[in-house]
């Protein structure tokens, strides 16, 4: 079979993606964050984040269509991929390590218009998430934010279309559309005063982050293992309409 | 012409009909019977069983049972409802909506479970007594199996269900973060035993089960 993809997670350095689109002008970049009814791997334990489940279903699924798999495996990502890097690789997985732990300089510099912006929360982060390999300047209307949503692009996207399009962007996804993945004080930053969701996928260690920022800015914390169930979202929808 | 307000639960659904001359009349009925109700078309309502009937709009739960007692808990209160299926609850702080939590995931320690202890034992929600002992009902389903173990053991099924009952209230206490007081709503009102037991821990204020079809009948009209 041709090899004709290039896997990868979280967020890869723009140079790095510059460097393997030269290399491989023919290949397509597949993020593997993403779940595909890709079919179970099997290799990490049935209660284990949702995301890196993906990452291995997905890297089996395109095992012989994968001409390499870009992994980042520092603060910019987190411990389970720096794991699943490595276990990938026993695998016979040709695995590029990567780490982008770059840190903001000066942070009234940031340029995060899609997060400020007004467009439907769920195409913001699709926007962020595809900028990573295929960056499209885009214009945007900037608003005031009336609720935010803290945390990573969740395995359910669903649950972004229970808020408001005037709704901010916070947390790694913010991150990520700064250029700034690793950054700890970005990730924890939220506008005081903005009711604001914090969610975590289920098993994640950044639900330690999410629960911490919830009750330091009285949002809301939710945690969600794969498909929001209806309590989940009832939660998110009881949290907007009330506050 | 009145107007209809339904809180839809799982087993038993309530029904607030508010006459032209004001009057508010309650009722509570069993959701398997819904599909008796579709002659009428409800204002608003709430609840899982919602589907079985006409209405205008439906509100989410925990809404509606802010909206039912907002004034009893503010400007600093608790308020939880314990139902067939699920357990949710909701706070205020400082005159605003503060927190909540909702779980219906799993119904393994909520009053369905009690009517089915119940029923099986032969016994009324009237018998049970609080009783200091408890088990831990962290599951449910492990919570079934000590009562069963107990009575087998010869315990009366009567102590050993109120004992479960005494587990599902510590469960609550804990739920709600340990309050200093709490409002109490749903079919859990009509339980002594379980308010009994909740009292062991803090002060309960029970407000009653027809405290979210009194929410809907608060927001406005479509």
């Amino acid at each position: 079979m041709k090899k004709d993809l290039i896997g990868f997670w979280g967020y890869v350095d723009p140079e790095i993606v510059k460097l393997n689109k030269k290399m491989y002008p023919d290949a397509t970049f597949i993020d593997l964050d993403v779940g595909t009814d890709a079919p179970s791997s099997k290799i990490v334990p049935d209660s284990y984040c949702k995301i890196i489940k993906n990452i291995f279903d997905n890297a089996f699924f395109y095992k012989e269509r994968l001409i390499k798999i870009l992994a980042p495996i520092g603060k910019d990502k987190c411990d389970s991929g720096f794991f699943a890097a490595n276990i990938l690789k026993e695998f016979g997985f040709n695995v590029e390590t990567l780490f982008y732990e770059v840190i903001a300089q000066d942070y009234s510099k940031l340029n995060t218009p899609i997060s400020k912006s007004n467009l439907p929360l769920k195409k913001k982060i699709e926007i962020i998430t595809a900028n990573i390999i295929d960056l499209k300047e885009i214009k945007t209307t900037q608003v005031k934010p009336r609720f935010g949503f803290w945390g990573v692009p969740p395995h359910d996207l669903s649950i972004l279309e229970l808020f408001p399009d005037d709704t901010h962007v916070y947390g790694w996804t913010r991150c990520v559309e700064a250029n700034y993945p690793a950054d700890i004080n970005l990730e924890m930053f939220v506008d005081e005063g903005v009711p604001t969701v914090f969610y975590a996928q289920t098993f994640c260690a950044k639900n330690q982050l999410a629960k911490y920022l919830a009750d330091k800015y009285n949002g809301l914390y939710v945690d969600v293992d794969g498909i929001a169930n209806n309590s989940v979202k009832a939660k998110i929808e009881a949290f907007l309409k009330l506050r | 012409m009145s107007k209809f307000y339904l809180d839809a639960g799982t087993t038993w659904s309530k029904i607030l009909e508010i006459t032209d001359d004001n009057e508010k009349k309650y009722s509570v009925i069993k959701s398997s019977s819904l599909k008796d109700f579709q002659n009428i078309i409800f204002e608003k309502t709430t609840g899982h069983n919602f589907n079985h009937v006409q209405k205008k709009e439906h509100v989410n739960e925990v809404v509606a049972l802010v909206k039912g007692c907002e004034h009893l808990i503010k400007p600093d209160g608790i308020v939880l409802d314990l139902g067939s299926r699920d357990i949710k609850w909701a706070k205020y702080k400082n005159d605003n909506f503060s927190d909540m939590d909702w779980n219906s995931s799993c119904a393994s320690a909520t009053g369905a479970t009690i009517e089915m202890l119940l029923k099986f034992y032969n016994l009324n929600v009237s018998d049970l007594e609080f009783t200091k002992d408890r088990y831990s009902v962290t599951c449910g389903i492990f919570g079934l199996e000590q009562i069963m173990d107990d009575i087998s053991n010869g315990l009366s099924a009567k102590v050993a269900i109120s004992k479960f009952v005494h587990g599902i209230a510590f469960n609550a206490y804990n739920f709600t973060k340990t309050p200093e007081k709490i409002f109490i709503s749903g079919g859990f009102c009509e339980n002594k035993c379980f308010l009994d037991s909740l009292s062991y821990y803090t002060e309960v204020v029970s407000i009653g089960r027809f405290v979210l079809v009194d929410g809907l009948s608060r927001l406005p009209l479509c």
